[in-house]
């Protein structure tokens, strides 16, 4: 085909957008795994109740209101964050807080309820069908290449220049913030970052409401982009996230992001040049792939047994 | 809840010895299960089934029931999910109800259906569409007042052929009964009639994201798709093909004329075709019956209503005709020619229509539509 490289070229913003939300999604379950060891299988829901909070703080300032659209978007994403970012910590008050001196199954049972409800807990205050979300930032950028038009949606590009920030702020603020560095003495030696001194559950919660906050921003990107929502959005989304997360290596924060880049691709890049029916195939043979020769993820660190 | 239920059986006894049972029995309401999705993301077709099955009972019980005793409706949520087929049709024959309007989709049919079939119970589905339902089955008492995708198939591929005269068409489905079904046999009617069929492929129900597929039938240059599914993932379809400048004109079955649709897909909506029931709800022998819908604020020309409306209206008359007895019923329906709301119906040995009316539509972003000739 002559047009072999507008159409990768196509192919590849179609994957990279797809990835940016994957990978928002994944620094959640990467961050908790890191420092609990613990999969917050929750984590889907919390992006899906995002996308309804977003959703519903539309509908409150109606798509009428005559205000510039990025400032709707803007307060879509700010009543989201916060109200999202309380729901993080009351899942990890009630689901996960009571149960950290037990077994890891224990609190991964407590997970999976969780999911159970939330989801249920949507579809009943919200109805299960699926919602419609207008579409604030129609029309797209295009340009030719040959004879091919290579279309780039503004809501697609809004995904990715919104993750790249996001992620440049998170890796910033872990590195030199404060309770970034708490965050990483919990990550290595949670006891042992208990005696000097750092309140370590106060560093659990802030994970779980920093996880649910980036879940929230790619929930209400997802929700402008896709303009179709149902409570059991969150269940795919979250089983992607924690396959990028894992690809990537759990419990490294920029594995989390290239690993859903890398996913999103992929799969992107199976639909395009195999078949859409094999895409998942693909997606999650590469995990298995990567896994047999990288058993820790493609930026895991080797897991040392502490004795 | 022991004592209660011993008090009752005692009052049943002393009302057979004092052979009160006539009297008993007139009081008695016919059940009739709503077998559809009250849950889940298609719920929207089982408020269809009940606008229709409510405004036939409405008029039928008005009318003084059938033989004095009126029909009543038990609604049973089966959510269209394939797993819950069966549950739904066990709580149907636990309940001792005969007859049942449903299920609304083909997957959770065919998992139920045989469960129906050996209990006697007379199924009438007004939506599922799907061959597998009754082919090679032998069943006696399951029946439907809507075509088949065998039929619905080949006849949407004969308006493409001959009407839209496309150069190269792409055929799409969601990998379910339903879609796959009709988008294979459009397939194999559109390739028999010499028309290139340039890409044929499966998407994932449930994802949000089918830029990858409709950036490859850009690639392709098809000037025409078809897709077989429902209309969530079809809305996905037409919004992002409008996106990525992707201008083609988009077909599906019966199962994407949603007015939900209009939501998901937004403006791109507009032109969509779609393969409906014909427009029984225009035809002026329907009036009455329109006029009954309308006074309760419902859709007469809703794809599934007047199918719902009509498969109460068959089980009723053949109560009429033969007794409230399952098998009797089943066997009527087999043998006799009803007037519906749908023109003379009658049944083949496998319970599917000897004939049955589409029509070709364009569908538009208020939600109306109109019938497509060019």
């Amino acid at each position: 085909m002559n047009d072999f490289l507008p159409q990768f070229i196509q192919q590849l913003f179609n994957g990279l957008s797809l990835g940016a939300i994957y990978a928002l999604v994944a620094i959640g379950y990467t961050m908790v795994y890191g420092i609990i060891g613990m999969i917050n299988f929750a984590h889907g829901e919390i992006y899906m109740i995002a996308a309804y909070i977003g959703l519903v703080t539309l509908s409150a300032i109606g798509t009428q209101s005559g205000l510039p659209v990025f400032v709707v978007i803007g307060a879509m994403l700010l009543v989201a964050v916060v109200l999202t970012g309380v729901y993080g910590y009351v899942v990890e008050q009630v689901a996960y807080k009571p149960l950290r001196s037990s077994p890891r199954l224990v609190a991964l049972i407590s997970a999976i309820g969780m999911s159970i409800f939330l989801q249920n807990w949507v579809a009943l205050g919200q109805g299960a069908r699926d919602m419609a979300v207008p579409s604030l930032l129609p029309g797209a950028f295009n340009f030719h290449m040959g004879d091919f038009e290579v279309f780039v949606p503004y809501t697609r590009i809004l995904i990715i220049v919104v993750a790249v920030v996001l992620m440049a702020a998170l890796t910033f603020y872990i590195r030199h913030s404060r309770m970034g560095r708490a965050s990483r003495a919990c990550s290595q030696d949670m006891q042992m970052a208990n005696l000097l001194g750092i309140d370590t559950n106060k560093v659990v919660s802030f994970t779980f409401i920093l996880g649910a906050v980036l879940a929230a921003v790619g929930g209400v990107l997802i929700a402008l982009a896709i303009g179709k929502l149902n409570p059991y959005i969150g269940f795919v989304a979250g089983i992607k996230a924690f396959t990028a997360a894992v690809l990537g290596g759990i419990g490294s924060i920029p594995g989390a992001m290239l690993g859903g880049v890398l996913l999103g691709v992929a799969e992107t890049m199976a639909a395009a040049y195999i078949s859409s029916e094999y895409k998942d195939i693909v997606a999650f043979g590469l995990l298995v792939l990567i896994l047999l020769f990288r058993p820790t993820g493609l930026l895991g660190k080797p897991e040392v047994e502490k004795v | 809840m022991k004592v209660p239920f011993r008090l009752n059986s005692m009052v049943v006894a002393f009302g057979l010895a004092g052979s009160m049972l006539a009297g008993a029995a007139q009081a008695q309401n016919i059940k009739i299960g709503v077998v559809i999705p009250a849950t889940g993301p298609l719920t929207q077709y089982g408020d269809m089934v009940k606008e229709g099955v409510d405004t036939a009972l409405e008029q039928i019980n008005a009318a003084g029931g059938i033989n004095g005793n009126k029909l009543e409706a038990v609604i049973v949520d089966d959510a269209c999910e394939p797993k819950q087929g069966p549950v739904a049709a066990n709580r149907v024959v636990n309940a001792k109800i005969h007859y049942v309007v449903g299920p609304v989709c083909s997957g959770a049919a065919i998992a139920a259906a045989p469960i129906y079939n050996n209990e006697g119970v007379v199924v009438v589905t007004p939506s599922a569409t799907s061959p597998a339902l009754t082919e090679g089955k032998n069943f006696t008492s399951v029946f439907r007042t809507i075509g088949r995708d065998d039929q619905q198939g080949p006849f949407a591929a004969k308006f493409i052929a001959q009407t839209v005269k496309p150069k190269k068409v792409a055929v799409l489905h969601d990998k379910q009964s339903y879609g796959q079904g009709i988008a294979t046999a459009v397939r194999d009617t559109l390739k028999a009639d010499g028309i290139n069929v340039a890409l044929f492929e499966g998407i994932n129900a449930g994802d949000s994201d089918y830029s990858a597929v409709i950036t490859k039938l850009k690639s392709a240059g098809v000037d025409f798709v078809y897709y077989g599914g429902y209309h969530p993932e079809m809305g996905l379809l037409l919004r992002q093909s409008a996106e990525q400048g992707l201008k083609v004109r988009i077909m599906g079955p019966e199962g994407v004329g949603n007015p939900e649709i209009n939501a998901i897909a937004g403006p791109a909506v507009e032109g969509m075709l779609v393969t409906l029931p014909a427009d029984f709800a225009g035809n002026p022998k329907n009036a009455a019956i329109v006029k009954a819908f309308k006074d309760k604020k419902r859709d007469p020309s809703g794809s599934f209503q007047m199918g719902s409306y009509t498969a109460v209206q068959v089980i009723a008359d053949s109560i009429k005709a033969v007794g409230n007895d399952g098998t009797k019923v089943a066997k009527h329906l087999h043998t006799a020619t009803f007037d519906t709301p749908l023109g003379k119906l009658a049944w083949d040995a496998k319970g599917d229509l000897k004939s049955y009316d589409f029509q070709v539509f364009n569908w538009h972003k208020d939600g109306s539509k109109s019938p497509a000739s060019k």
